[in-house]
């Protein structure tokens, strides 16, 4: 069965419900819509409603674009609904939330493994470039 | 007209012998005569107060000089097809009903597009959090798009690669708004025809009104490129003297208060006298006494005495202003001639 992806508004009382991204888009196209949906729903089942939008692969300008109903958002948070993780992140990165530590986590570690490419690179090309002088 | 003028005047200061010598040289003096640099309403002053001003509008509008044939002219606008005219007989009160009604459509389809400052730049920083550094090649863009909330108010951050967290500058929130909230007629990407060298040839086949009906659409007013696209449009119409292209079009209106706004409106004031339109031009002298606050003698709209004040006071264009002025005023002589010499043979002066 297929159900609008703006949302059916339809939900159990006292269900637990959780803000989570949906994989729309197609095949080598992730597109994400972010929805509020009962936790205990698969994720491609109904959702109560649509909250925004997370378009991961970046742009012309090399911008990933995320649109975010903030006033529904709080609504629901108000509501009791949980947040998923990479939702969570996200919001931390719009300066909704404070920012997630795992954020920090894998922002440090592409540092380190970037520093760690350079001086591999700097150590290959560093012969390379004394050679011409030994020969 | 006056661009030949502006042309004869630079042609009669080359000589003659350097003329024949670099004949590159007048093509290079036609071409700057043919660039503008564009005039935008700046930071120093705001014209929005003055122009929303009613009795300032109703200047604009009585400058416009409404011509119904012209506002429901026929318009290839590609969009609609058009409708086989219907015939009705009327009594003479329906039929000023309708024209009444007409009136006040017209009034709507020469609803004047606003003329603001050009706004300011954006460069709010929220947060510097180099920690975040690292975490992303390219930047996000967050854009809130709960429900009721103007395209101005809407709240658009980007967290940038270095994390860095600060409000989207005009161009981007343009881009999204048009994006998630779609205005008709607007595209994401500003139209290469208000680029400098497709403007300028619409501009050279007098597409005017296109320019400026497109202009209103893809931008917000406030927006530097509209000021631009519009305001080197302006400068263009007044220098070939196409007022009449503009007339009974919602574009004269803001096209008259530019030229007032920036001392440039003797071309209009020429065009003015020499049709014979001395209450509009007496229009123009209050409106231009209005903007930079000085008195002319414009009570009588029918007398010259404001326009030669202006003339001997303000003017740059002296000689082909007192030229017309004095051409009206022998035209006015001959006319009550005429009229006198038919009231004679009347037998009734």
């Amino acid at each position: 069965m297929l159900y609008p992806s703006s949302g059916t508004g339809q939900f159990a009382a006292n269900s637990a419900k959780i803000i989570r991204f949906v994989r729309k888009g197609c095949t080598n196209r992730p597109f994400f819509h972010i929805v509020v949906a009962e936790r205990r729903i698969e994720q491609q089942g109904p959702a109560i409603e649509q909250l925004g939008t997370f378009d991961p692969m970046p742009n012309e300008q090399d911008e990933k674009l995320v649109s975010l109903n903030f006033e529904r958002i709080r609504y629901w948070i108000g509501n009791g609904a949980d947040t998923s993780k990479s939702v969570r992140r996200l919001l931390g990165l719009a300066g909704f939330y404070p920012v997630h530590p795992t954020s920090y986590i894998t922002a440090s570690k592409n540092r380190r493994t970037e520093e760690e490419a350079a001086l591999k690179a700097s150590e290959e090309t560093k012969p390379n470039e004394t050679s011409p002088a030994n020969v | 007209m006056s661009i030949f003028r502006n042309l004869q005047g630079i042609l009669t200061q080359i000589p003659f012998k350097y003329n024949a010598i670099y004949p590159v040289h007048m093509n290079a003096c036609l071409i700057r005569l043919l660039s503008y640099v564009p005039a935008e309403y700046g930071p120093e002053r705001d014209p929005a107060p003055l122009y929303f001003n009613p009795e300032v509008q109703s200047l604009l509008k009585s400058l416009t000089r409404v011509n119904l044939d012209r506002v429901f002219r026929k318009r290839k606008l590609g969009d609609k097809a058009l409708e086989i005219p219907t015939y009705k007989f009327m009594t003479d009160e329906q039929l000023q009903e309708t024209i009444e009604e007409a009136k006040k459509r017209a009034d709507e389809l020469l609803q004047m597009p606003p003329v603001v400052q050009v706004r300011k730049p954006i460069d709010r920083i929220i947060v510097k959090d180099p920690a975040l550094q690292g975490l992303d090649s390219s930047r996000h863009i967050f854009t809130d798009v709960s429900f009721g909330i103007k395209d101005s108010d809407r709240l658009i951050v980007i967290r940038e690669p270095d994390g860095t967290l600060k409000e989207a500058d005009w161009a981007v929130r343009d881009r999204m708004n048009q994006l998630y909230f779609p205005k008709p007629c607007r595209s994401l990407k500003m139209p290469r025809l208000f680029q400098e060298e497709y403007l300028s040839n619409l501009l050279s086949h007098k597409e005017y009104i296109f320019v400026l009906d497109r202009a209103c659409t893809q931008f917000e007013p406030d927006n530097p490129d509209y000021q631009r696209v519009t305001s080197i449009t302006y400068q263009h119409i007044n220098d070939n003297d196409d007022f009449e292209i503009l007339r009974s079009t919602r574009h004269f209106g803001p096209l008259a208060f530019y030229l007032t706004w920036f001392k440039n409106i003797d071309n209009l004031l020429l065009e003015l006298i020499e049709t014979a339109h001395i209450d509009n031009a007496n229009n123009l002298l209050q409106l231009y006494g209005k903007i930079h606050s000085v008195q002319y003698n414009t009570q009588e709209l029918q007398s010259l005495e404001g326009i030669t004040e202006y003339i001997k006071t303000a003017a740059q264009k002296k000689g082909p202003l007192e030229l017309a002025v004095q051409a009206y005023k022998d035209l006015e002589r001959q006319r009550n001639e005429l009229k006198q010499g038919i009231q004679v043979a009347h037998g009734l002066a």
